[in-house]
């Protein structure tokens, strides 16, 4: 990124002020799939309702971000790294509140596991570990895009192979449970759309991954990152 | 050969160069106000020459049809090749380029003569035409530079009585009227209010068909807007030259993202 | 508050002067004026246009005077104009930084500051003597050399009023030199140029001094300019100088007639000149 100064230090207010807010929204988010995977941990519902209820403030914020980057692009007709950056900021802002309904369903699924009584959850399945994986992916990008780092941005890109990689053991774990007990069954698809949106957070972090890049050095990686990783 | 053009679709074709600048330098007196420019001018595109006040664009833009050779002490040296032939060299004559090569200035120029006679001035200096073909001719211009339906009525009232941004079309259609390969066009926008401005940049998107143009604006959304390809110059260097989408998106130089992001400075 | 109070009276003070100045002046402007149309009025009758410049005693006019004074100062106008304009013309396009080019300026600005009886006595001393008599010939060289300083500076001036991104337009066009001046600049300046004409008319038409060297008048209606030629500003010294009525009262006849001649000029200069501006 650009470290010197625009002309015009309200410009530098205003994108420094948007850059604030697509930060503090990711965070919004981080913790927002925390608390639905502490809810499917230890069945909370007070957990349930903090996500449903959160979940409008993270809508909220991506109505925020893209008036603001559209008031930026009219008023200020950005040029370069700064058209990048609002460019990018308003198609992260998409994935942000994307992972946010991830979160949601996370919440929903386990609500409804908890309301059918604990018993029967398949013990064996590390979901905590590829959810943990995720929220780690999640912090990283959102690192990345704090300082626009390209390098740390195209590893995790990477990382996004191991997820991907852990959602297929779960799915054929829970496919073993439900042949082997189909009582479990109905649980077991809870737990394949809580897996499900496990994988979809590490995906839409891919994506800011991307959008920090192409931020960053103008390259648009997109449909070509499985080149560029393997 | 069908087959051939669907590959290459996605790609542009190669514009043909029509001006090579090569190893151009030029002199105010001692002061080197160019350095060692070297760039291609492409044929029916828009170049434009962006920078801040001082860097040198209106400088080069006014050696293209040798404008500096009416001030002795203004002087170049290196090439600059129109169609492979140096137009520099002592040999070529000047009012013979500048038919070629036309030019529109900053502010409006309208001649103290009548709005046809404006048109019809530069080309009698060039070609000798029958009253009907001339008549023709001067229509041709004013249709070309949109101007035709404002003054078909009042073809002999003044060039002064038009509005400003209608003189600047008026200096456009007298540029065009001589048929020259290129037009340029020195800040042509900015003594303008932003509708004629629009209309004169909506006339440069359509005279690129004909004419190869060279804009110098002191406008950066309006060097993206129009051209296709755009310098960056400062301190009477190219810093950056290429495809005007990727300058303004992706440029390679810190200095042209300075500039154009507005951190200039 | 204290400092906008005192601004005001300064200002309201410098208003005051100016206007007593400007009081002033026109007091004689208008009193000059007045004199010379109660004095000259009475004058003005059709014989003043019909009948010669009578001997002291007899009834007579100003024709001869009239007719002389209006070929000297048109022939002088049509030789001294074109000289004016082309060195103006090489002044403002060609000469601007040229050792010749400013030689030229300052011999002109002198020439343009002498006296009028300098160049009287110049043509006295380089034409009247050699061919030994006065002569219209004379008058016209005199009234030319006085008109060419004041064509120069105008029309250099008005030149230079011209845009350079107007020269330069033609330029781009591919118009050589003389083309861009003579079809763009001189058009763009005509109405300054004939201003400029128009004063320098207004100048020569009541100059005294080189007519008296040169021309010196005739009593009797001639259109030989190889003879003295009669003349208004010389009738009007002769006659104003001497001691009888008739001959005073036509030098007043006179003197309005010039003046309302020279006014006309002026007016028709300036509104000349404000078209221009206009548009």
């Amino acid at each position: 990124m650009n470290q010197s100064e625009h002309t015009s230090k309200q410009f530098d207010i205003e994108l420094e002020d948007l850059r604030s807010r697509v930060l503090q929204m990711g965070g919004l988010v981080e913790s927002q799939i925390m608390t639905a995977m502490e809810a499917l941990n230890i069945g909370s519902e007070d957990s349930v309702n903090r996500v449903l209820e959160n979940e409008k403030q993270v809508n909220q914020c991506e109505k925020d971000i893209d008036d603001a980057c559209i008031h930026l692009v009219a008023r200020r007709q950005p040029a370069a790294s700064d058209l990048r950056l609002i460019m990018g900021i308003s198609k992260v802002v998409t994935d942000l509140e994307r992972i946010g309904d991830e979160a949601d369903k996370i919440a929903r699924r386990a609500r409804a596991i908890y309301a059918r009584g604990v018993l029967n959850i398949p013990q064996t399945i590390d979901i905590p570990s590829t959810s943990q994986k995720a929220v780690l992916m999640l912090r990283r990008v959102l690192d990345a895009m704090a300082r626009l780092d390209a390098p740390e941005a195209t590893k995790i890109i990477a990382d996004d192979k191991l997820i991907d990689i852990e959602f297929s053991a779960i799915m054929r774990q829970l496919i073993t449970y439900m042949m082997e007990d189909p009582r479990t069954i109905t649980t077991s698809l809870d737990i394949v759309w809580i897996a499900k949106a496990i994988e979809r957070v590490g995906d839409h972090s891919k994506n800011i991954a991307e959008q920090v890049i192409y931020i960053a050095m103008g390259t648009d990686i997109r449909h070509r990152s499985d080149a560029l990783t393997s | 050969m069908n087959i051939e053009i669907d590959i290459n679709k996605k790609k542009k074709p190669t514009p043909t160069v029509q001006l090579k600048i090569c190893q151009f330098h030029f002199y105010y007196g001692a002061f080197h106000a160019l350095k060692n420019i070297n760039m291609d001018i492409y044929k029916n595109h828009v170049t434009a020459f962006i920078g801040p006040s001082g860097c040198g664009k209106s400088t080069l833009l006014r050696t293209l049809n040798r404008m500096y050779s009416l001030y002795p002490e203004q002087r170049a040296e290196g090439q600059l090749l129109l169609e492979g032939k140096n137009i520099l060299e002592a040999s070529v004559d000047v009012n013979e380029l500048r038919s070629r090569v036309g030019m529109v200035f900053q502010k409006p120029t309208p001649f103290p003569m009548s709005i046809y006679d404006n048109i019809a001035f530069g080309v009698r200096l060039h070609e000798r035409l029958s009253r009907g073909l001339m008549d023709e001719r001067v229509e041709w211009a004013l249709q070309r530079a949109a101007l035709w339906d404002e003054v078909k009525d009042k073809l002999n009232q003044s060039g002064m009585s038009l509005s400003g941004g209608q003189q600047q079309r008026l200096c456009i259609a007298r540029g065009i009227a001589v048929k020259p390969d290129i037009l340029l066009l020195d800040e042509p926008t900015s003594a303008l209010d932003p509708i004629s401005t629009l209309r004169i940049e909506e006339l440069i998107s359509d005279l690129k068909k004909d004419f190869t143009i060279v804009i110098v604006t002191h406008n950066m959304q309006q060097a993206a807007r129009i051209s296709d390809f755009t310098a960056y110059m400062y301190l009477g260097e190219v810093v950056e030259f290429g495809e005007t989408d990727s300058i303004f998106v992706q440029p390679k130089k810190k200095e042209t993202e300075d500039y154009i992001t507005g951190r200039f400075g | 508050m204290d400092l906008h109070k005192k601004r005001k009276l300064v200002n309201r003070i410098a208003l005051m002067l100016s206007l007593g100045a400007m009081a002033f002046g026109l007091f004689w402007l208008i009193w000059i004026l007045a004199t010379i149309v109660k004095l000259g009025v009475s004058g003005i009758h059709l014989s003043v246009f019909t009948q010669m410049t009578p001997p002291p005693g007899s009834a007579g006019g100003l024709a001869n005077a009239i007719w002389g004074s209006v070929t000297m100062v048109g022939l002088a106008t049509l030789l001294g104009t074109p000289i004016g304009i082309l060195a103006g013309v090489y002044l403002a396009e060609y000469g601007q930084n040229t050792v010749l080019g400013h030689m030229t300026r300052f011999i002109n600005d002198i020439l343009l500051s002498a006296p009028s009886i300098v160049v009287g006595l110049f043509v006295y001393t380089a034409v009247v003597l050699p061919i030994g008599h006065f002569s219209g010939f004379a008058g016209i060289l005199a009234l030319a050399i006085l008109v060419v300083p004041v064509v120069i500076r105008t029309t250099e001036n008005i030149l230079r009023l011209v845009p350079n991104s107007l020269r330069e337009a033609a330029s781009a066009l591919g118009a050589p030199k003389w083309v861009m001046i003579t079809q763009v600049t001189i058009r763009a300046s005509q109405a300054g140029i004939l201003t400029g004409i128009l004063l320098a008319v207004a100048r020569i038409t009541g100059e005294t001094a080189p007519l008296l060297f040169t021309a010196l008048s005739n009593q009797f209606w001639s259109t030989n300019l190889n003879q003295p030629m009669a003349n208004l500003p010389v009738t009007i010294y002769r006659f104003a100088m001497s001691p009888f009525s008739d001959w005073q009262e036509l030098a007043w006849a006179a003197v309005l007639l010039i003046t309302v001649g020279v006014l006309a000029l002026n007016i028709v200069a300036r509104s000349l000149f404000k078209q221009k501006i206009v548009s």
